[in-house]
């Protein structure tokens, strides 16, 4: 029993995508362009050359908030979304009937369509491939160049990441939703 | 307008151009492939649901840097690569590269058995052979080309007759090591068209190529590198998590805005080709200000008054700089003064990259001596050249062929009173790539060149000028090429051996200098696939069959060989009266062949597997454990069980802090004065300036109505090598023409649209990205596309190759390749 959640030290991120290539590699992901639980989100620069803004140009490395009140959760009419016993927000590929509805009520863009399993799929924190085989790292935190994730249990006050929030100043994307995400941006 | 663009927009094909959420950004990846490659949706394999499970550790080959890898394998299928944080080089991560690994080792293209060429060359056309025809076919020719034997007697045992090739890489050296014992003085690698004015510049000046200590500098100015996407580690990993007001201020040089540029405190465009003047005018602060180091600069300068007298009296100003780079003065003031308050905990970053204007070598050069007017050498937060770990030898072999020629340079002088060569000043034994090249096409060569042995080494997308690559490739005689992929390079050759990739052979074990120094090992993860072996196997088998026919060609035309063969031990002795007597023979003529053919025996150098040779250097060292420590971790340094810890979930200790390596010289250069050499009187006697000065001719322009073709690196491809790779294609599809927006408006380019873009040399078709990021009057597209070879699935005509289209202008000091001298036209297509 954990409460996961995830720290992102945003500023560190280069946009490499090592984290979309590990995700994709260590979960049998899809390919193609709208296949993918995990991504980094990049703006296009303001501007005129060369006179450009560089706080308009940044990268936000980001993938399924496991909100603790997740709106793809509270539609889904078969259950198939569910919270496991550390608070991870996952799919239960038999339940799922493809209704889509989680996929608008997500605000963060989080859930694809899986056409094997035909799954809306989404990212589980590594749950049933390295946290299931003892690991403590998800493959995204592992891989990163730069150090961007720190993954761990929000409920233990000694963890890395629960140090991490108490000290650094962070925010959370869209709070104003209510959905209480669990991953953490640093500032 | 700003249109968020969800996935479900996405798979209803409303694919828009400019992505902006409010608070959060979306998924979307502009570059990214839509397309499901046919059924076959299942490119990755989920991990975790194997009987047998095992970890093996190893050291990533999808670019240069070897970072340190662990495979994991499952019941024999490797299905995923993690990163070793054992290595203090890589640290603890996976670039997207290393991570889709997995994707070369699974290639459906990979050359998978030796072929020999049935059709026309460079059609592509092979047949399967067994590796024993192969090496007949490379020994004796077939009907469609003649072979080693022929040539070399033709040639009367001219070893020179065939050029050696090869990639970088760390089993480079054992090709190498065949290329000295064939005893060809024709040695081309990657320097002439990568680092190779960088690395000889600081070299000549600071007596070595340095490397820069990016986790303790405060001023780092990265111009023309950019290391937010041309991974280079530990570089990458240090520079990034301490700038944006975390330690490091970070300042980017650059005409385009690249990601380094997004992650910089500064960024300053400038006009490509004038850095020199940048540092010029940076210099002259310094000196009229009196900023530098007096101290140091006093201890550890030569010529610093000729250089300072130079600078001053040829008025390097900051306005006088502006003009020429498009950089204001006052911010050349400002990073003057920044610089030098930050020294010696100030960067001027080195880079490593290939040469792009005509004057890199006096750049570098500058850039080198500027460094040092801060004291910032040998020292920690700025350049440093780290400690090396001694590693035992392994015995290689060189014969003397009497026969055999001198390199082939033509050393006319190209001008009058010019001492050089006649294309550049100075030749290095990575010799000059484009020179050499079209030497032989032009028929310069001071003998004949008949053959080439290719390994892990692709010319045809590799250097500027593909059709002349396509001219050499097809004028000589024999090719041999060595790979893991359908190149198209390999599409030239005669016989085509077929190499394992990284993932299944272990390679010469390697040393790692640095603040935190170590050795490490690429070790075997699964066997070899198909019919594919290591290098070193290949070597052994070739030499298996060539060494003795080879051998006796010598015996035919080396007159010094037939002496020495003749010898059979008999002592002319003088006696006291004067009469000459003759010893009897000690030894028979069969044994006296025995023991010179032992000097000759090409075998002998690849008798041992890679690992017995590795075992050996490392044992006679730092004993069996650190044999052991290699096999198991894939590295080792002295003291590591003692070092070695985790502090984070994230970062490692290698070293405690007063272990580290950050000053091996006392602070001074590793020149044989030990000091900073501002003034080279042995350059000006080949041609080249003894000091760096700026010339009119270095100037930016582009005439109206062109663009300045840029090139360069990109963090999910490197090169050719990774293009035909789903996984990375799954990230950009394929290369786009970055062109300014207002201008792709202006001529009704819009993204994703076809543009041709043409130069004197060849043109490509390639999709347009309109940006801001870059200036009106350049374009830019990165390099490794567009390969022609139809055997690769992927790669093949996706995208556009740059060397198609960059002009073959040659460097003068070195001969390297100028890869940003082009104008270019685009017309929508």
């Amino acid at each position: 029993m954990a409460r996961y959640g995830m720290a992102l030290d945003y500023k560190n991120c280069i946009n490499c995508k090592a984290c979309e290539v590990a995700c994709k590699e260590e979960n049998g992901i899809l390919m193609g362009a709208d296949k993918h639980r995990i991504w980094v989100g990049v703006k296009e620069i303001e501007g005129e050359y060369p006179f450009l803004s560089i706080v308009s140009s940044s990268f936000e490395p980001s993938q399924c908030q496991h909100c603790d009140d997740a709106p793809c959760q509270e539609v889904c009419p078969t259950n198939a979304t569910y919270y496991d016993e550390n608070g991870v927000v996952r799919v239960n590929a038999d339940k799922c009937i493809l209704c889509s509805y989680c996929m608008n009520a997500c605000p963060y863009d989080a859930r694809y369509v899986d056409d094997r399993t035909m799954t809306v799929d989404k990212c589980n924190f590594c749950s049933d491939t390295r946290l299931a085989r003892g690991e403590t790292t998800t493959a995204c935190q592992n891989t990163c160049p730069t150090k961007v994730r720190t993954f761990g249990d929000l409920d233990d006050p000694n963890s890395e990441i629960s140090e991490l929030l108490r000290t650094r100043e962070h925010f959370s994307l869209k709070s104003h939703l209510g959905t209480k995400p669990k991953l953490f941006y640093l500032t | 307008m700003q249109i968020e663009m969800s996935r479900r927009k996405f798979l209803q094909g409303t694919v828009a151009m400019s992505v902006v959420g409010g608070t959060t950004i979306s998924a979307t990846n502009l570059f990214a492939s839509n397309d499901t490659h046919d059924k076959k949706l299942t490119i990755t394999t989920k991990t975790g649901v194997a009987k047998e499970v095992k970890n093996i550790a190893t050291l990533c080959e999808m670019c240069v840097n070897k970072c340190a890898a662990i495979a994991r394998v499952e019941d024999g299928v490797v299905t995923k690569l993690d990163p070793n944080p054992m290595f203090p080089k890589s640290k603890n991560m996976l670039c997207p590269r290393g991570n889709a690994g997995i994707q070369a080792l699974y290639d459906p293209d990979r050359l998978k058995y030796p072929l020999i060429r049935v059709g026309e060359k460079g059609e592509g056309k092979f047949k399967r052979v067994s590796w024993e025809e192969a090496y007949e076919a490379i020994l004796n020719g077939t009907d469609k080309f003649p072979g080693v034997a022929k040539i070399l007697d033709e040639e009367q045992d001219n070893r020179s007759t065939f050029l050696f090739c090869a990639g970088e890489g760390m089993a480079e050296h054992t090709f190498k090591t065949f290329f000295s014992a064939f005893g060809s003085a024709n040695w081309l690698n990657h320097s002439s068209i990568c680092l190779q004015t960088v690395a000889s510049a600081y070299g000549v000046t600071l007596g070595a190529y340095p490397q820069a200590d990016l986790d303790n500098a405060e001023y780092i100015i990265m111009a023309g590198a950019n290391r937010a996407e041309a991974i280079v580690t530990p570089d990458t990993m240090d520079a990034f998590k301490r700038t944006k007001g975390r330690g490091a201020k970070l300042i980017c040089i650059d005409p385009r805005f690249t990601n380094t540029a997004a992650k910089a405190d500064k960024w300053l465009a400038i006009n490509p080709g004038t850095d020199l003047a940048f540092v010029l005018a940076l210099t002259y602060v310094v000196l009229t200000e009196e900023l530098y180091d007096k101290v140091y600069v006093g201890e550890n300068f030569n010529g610093f008054e000729e250089y300072k007298k130079s600078v001053i009296d040829n008025q390097y100003t900051p306005e006088w700089a502006e003009k020429i780079t498009g950089i204001q003065a006052e911010d050349i003031y400002q990073i003057a003064r920044d610089f030098m308050a930050h020294a010696p905990k100030a960067v001027y970053y080195p880079g490593r990259r290939s040469t792009f204007s005509n004057n890199d070598f006096q750049l570098r050069r500058a850039m080198a001596i500027f460094q040092g007017l801060g004291g910032g050498i040998d020292t920690k937060g700025g350049l440093i050249f780290g400690k090396r770990l001694e590693l035992g030898v392994h015995e290689g072999l060189e014969p003397i062929y009497a026969r055999a020629e001198a390199r082939a340079v033509d050393s006319s002088k190209s001008q009058k009173g010019h001492s050089g060569y006649a294309d550049c000043a100075v030749v290095t034994d990575g010799g000059s790539w484009i020179g050499w090249r079209n030497r032989f096409l032009e028929d310069r060569m001071p003998y004949k060149v008949r053959g080439m042995f290719c390994y892990k080494h692709n010319p045809m997308m590799n250097m500027p000028n593909t059709k002349k690559t396509a001219q050499m490739l097809k004028k000589m005689e024999l090719v041999v090429a060595i790979d893991t992929m359908p190149s198209d390079t390999v599409m030239y050759a005669d016989v085509v051996l077929p190499e394992c990739t990284y993932l299944e052979r272990t390679d010469p074990v390697n040393t790692f200098s640095g603040v935190e120094p170590a050795i490490a090992q690429r070790n075997k993860v699964i066997a070899p696939m198909f019919e594919t072996k290591p290098v070193i196997d290949i070597m052994r088998g070739l030499t298996e069959k060539i060494s003795k026919p080879l051998f006796e060609i010598s015996k035919k035309h080396d007159e010094d060989l037939q002496d020495e063969l003749a010898n059979l031990g008999e002592e002319e002795i003088v006696g006291e009266d004067g009469n000459v007597t003759k010893t009897a023979a000690t030894m028979t003529k069969e044994e006296r062949e025995a023991e010179v053919y032992a000097e000759f025996d090409l075998t002998k150098p690849f008798k041992h597997s890679q690992e017995e040779i590795n075992a050996h250097m490392v044992e006679s060292v730092y004993g069996k454990e650190a044999v052991e420590a290699l096999n198991k971790n894939g590295v080792f340094y002295p003291n590591m069980d003692k070092f070695y810890k985790a502090l984070s979930v994230n970062e490692y200790q290698y070293y405690p802090e007063k272990e580290k390596s950050y000053s091996v010289n006392g602070g001074k250069p590793k020149t044989p004065s030990q000091k900073v050499e501002c003034n080279l009187a042995n350059l000006e006697k080949k041609g080249v300036d003894p000091m760096p000065i700026w010339k009119d001719e270095y100037a930016f322009s582009v005439p109206g109505g062109k663009f300045k073709l840029l090139t360069g690196r990109h963090a999910q491809f490197t090169q050719s090598g990774t293009a035909n790779n789903i996984v990375l294609r799954d990230l950009m599809h394929e290369n786009y023409i970055w062109i300014n927006k207002r201008v792709a408006k202006e001529r009704g380019i819009a993204f994703g649209d076809k543009v041709e873009v043409s130069s004197k040399t060849g043109s490509v078709t390639i999709k347009a990205y309109p940006t801001e990021k870059i200036a009106p009057n350049q374009v830019f597209f990165i390099h490794g596309f567009g390969e022609e070879s139809e055997a690769l699935t992927w790669a093949y005509k996706n995208g556009g190759n740059d060397n198609a289209v960059i002009e073959d202008i040659i460097e003068p000091v070195y001969g390297a390749a100028s890869m940003h001298e082009t104008n270019v036209e685009i017309r929508k297509v």
